[in-house]
């Protein structure tokens, strides 16, 4: 192992040390288990890559682009949760020509494990997301989100538990208050509630009753505000216990996740890659086997046309 | 194989993990994981099933959007505050309502986060301007008596995200001063009309003040539908896409 690679992939916590894409050992795939997370946010109906025409990120995405690297992704790791935070509509042609079916056929196809709702998802009224939804092969998990007066009620799940391995993962959403953001008439009788009170919530009953090892919450409230207003770093520091938080909205583009750690000790990582699916993002953790303790945290890097760290 | 780094760096980050128990409830840690995002460029092929599914909506999409209305000298990108792209778009709304309705509106004013691309140098066509708005907005006048019309300013001047359309104002402690509306100062004893989307009418992009509206009428057009027609009058009049350029926000840094 070259002196780069090492520097290239930090461990978080503990131990643990590879590189991604080479097989284990026998004795370290025994008594470990591998979690690859890939996600999206704001993905804001953008089929096509940017034109190349000089802009900034000209060329760049293309979910059949991002369909390719995903299964080449599967084929590499055992165990792949494929997560988006919302806003997958509003943005191209595509939008408002096929009113997002394509986006939910694509992501199908891909086989998303679960996405949560973004302020945009509304654009087309509860109507225009009832009427795509069957297309939509994958869960949109939202626990802050009220929709029993609505013709969407019971169409939601606040969480879903994944397991891998014998490792269950929880993962739940979190979405924006939609006043001011959103237009009455679209989000109609949907009512928005404290994030903060319902991830605590989803905390304990994924952790307690449902025997979780980790806990990943989808979010579209956004990476950082100055103000009041609720985002993922206050969500992180007010609600212990969440491992990872995907955010969105904001359109942060982070290079690395940021770490917040509890008194306890316990970590929150949060994450976000920028809008478009101009990146995806890739988070490999490691757990121990019998315990199902996380021993690795460490993150993919460099676009795929020069996977190896070296030079 | 063992990396004879491994127990090392295990040893690190553990004490690491001490230091950073400190008696604070939390703290931010310096971030010590590498980047994650993987680039989604050119290096990737496209998968052909995917591919397969997109096509047959990509030549319908391509057909409607690749129609050319107009040319772009620079690139109209927008900014804080006052931006080509901004100036151009305001501007726009507030000539082609003006045309359309009986009285004259005395602003126009949207929000950046509408604005949702640039425009490109050189050919302008159809698709651009989905691109540069996407949502289905419509065009609204609204009515504001002279303290509404004060906080829209304030807001503006606050948040930087506001450009504005026939007037001029100066940023001072984070609230506007010096507000001029079409070279006259602002007048709080009376009402101003603003040209404005359905979208922010109803407060969006926290543009509150605007609930207070004392009349909302609809100019009958969609937002996207007066930029195009604008767009290809200039083009009819063989002119370019060119943003007015004279001062309009003092008191502030331009990035």
């Amino acid at each position: 192992m070259k002196r780069r690679d090492f520097l290239k992939y930090s461990a978080v916590g503990a131990a643990g040390l590879t590189i991604v894409g080479l097989p284990f050992t026998s004795e370290a795939a025994s008594k470990t288990i591998r979690l690859t997370i890939l996600h999206t946010n704001d993905q804001h109906s953008r089929i096509d890559p940017f034109p190349n025409d000089g802009r900034k990120y000209g060329g760049m995405g293309g979910m059949a682009r991002r369909a390719s690297l995903v299964e080449k992704i599967r084929k590499q790791e055992p165990n792949v949760l494929l997560l988006d935070s919302g806003d997958i509509w509003q943005g191209t042609p595509y939008f408002n020509f096929f009113n997002g079916e394509l986006e939910y056929k694509l992501m199908s196809d891909m086989k998303y494990d679960a996405a949560t709702l973004g302020n945009h998802d509304f654009d087309l009224g509860l109507e225009g997301l009832a009427k795509q939804l069957p297309l939509a092969s994958f869960e949109f998990l939202n626990a802050n989100y009220d929709f029993s007066k609505t013709i969407l009620a019971g169409k939601f799940k606040p969480y879903k538990v994944f397991e891998k391995d014998g490792l269950k993962i929880g993962v739940f959403g979190l979405g924006i208050e939609l006043e001011g953001l959103v237009g009455k008439k679209q989000f109609g009788e949907t009512l928005y509630i404290d994030p903060v009170a319902k991830a605590q919530e989803m905390v304990t009953e994924l952790r307690e009753n449902q025997k979780c090892h980790m806990v990943v919450c989808l979010s579209h409230l956004g990476y950082s505000y100055e103000t009041d207003k609720i985002d993922d770093r206050k969500l992180a520091a007010k609600v212990p216990g969440i491992d990872l938080i995907l955010g969105g909205h904001t359109h942060t583009f982070m290079e690395q996740p940021e770490v917040l750690r509890h008194e306890s000790g316990h970590e929150t990582l949060i994450n976000q890659v920028g809008w478009s699916g101009i990146y995806l993002g890739r988070i490999d953790f490691e757990f121990n086997k019998k315990t199902k303790q996380k021993t690795s945290i460490k993150t993919a890097a460099l676009p795929v046309d020069n996977p190896v760290l070296t030079s | 194989m063992k990396h004879p780094i491994y127990s090392y760096i295990t040893a690190l980050l553990l004490a690491g993990s001490v230091v950073g128990c400190q008696p604070k409830v939390w703290q931010a840690q310096t971030p010590n994981l590498e980047q994650t995002d993987v680039a989604i460029d050119s290096t990737l092929t496209a998968d052909p099933e995917a591919e397969a599914m997109i096509a047959p909506y990509r030549t319908q999409v391509s057909a409607k959007m690749n129609e050319v209305i107009g040319t772009a000298a620079t690139e109209l990108r927008k900014g804080d505050y006052e931006s080509p792209l901004g100036n151009f778009v305001v501007d726009l709304m507030l000539a082609q309502t003006n045309k359309l309705v009986a009285t004259p509106a005395d602003m126009a004013q949207t929000t950046n986060g509408g604005l949702r691309v640039p425009l490109p140098a050189g050919p302008v066509n159809v698709g651009n301007v989905f691109e540069l708005m996407p949502f289905e907005n419509e065009v609204v006048i609204l009515t504001l008596d002279g303290s509404t019309t004060k906080e829209m300013f304030d807001f503006a001047a606050k948040t930087g995200i506001s450009p504005i359309a026939n007037a001029t104002y100066t940023v001072k402690d984070g609230a506007a001063t010096d507000i001029k509306i079409g070279g006259k100062p602002l007048d709080l004893t009376r009402t101003y009309t603003v040209v404005t989307s359905d979208y922010i009418a109803g407060g969006g992009d926290n543009m509150t003040m605007f609930k207070k509206n004392l009349k909302t009428e609809k100019v009958g057009i969609m937002m996207r539908d007066m930029i195009l027609k604008h767009i290809k009058e200039l083009t009819a009049n063989g002119k370019q896409l060119t943003a007015d350029t004279k001062k309009r926000v003092a008191g502030v840094t331009q990035k």
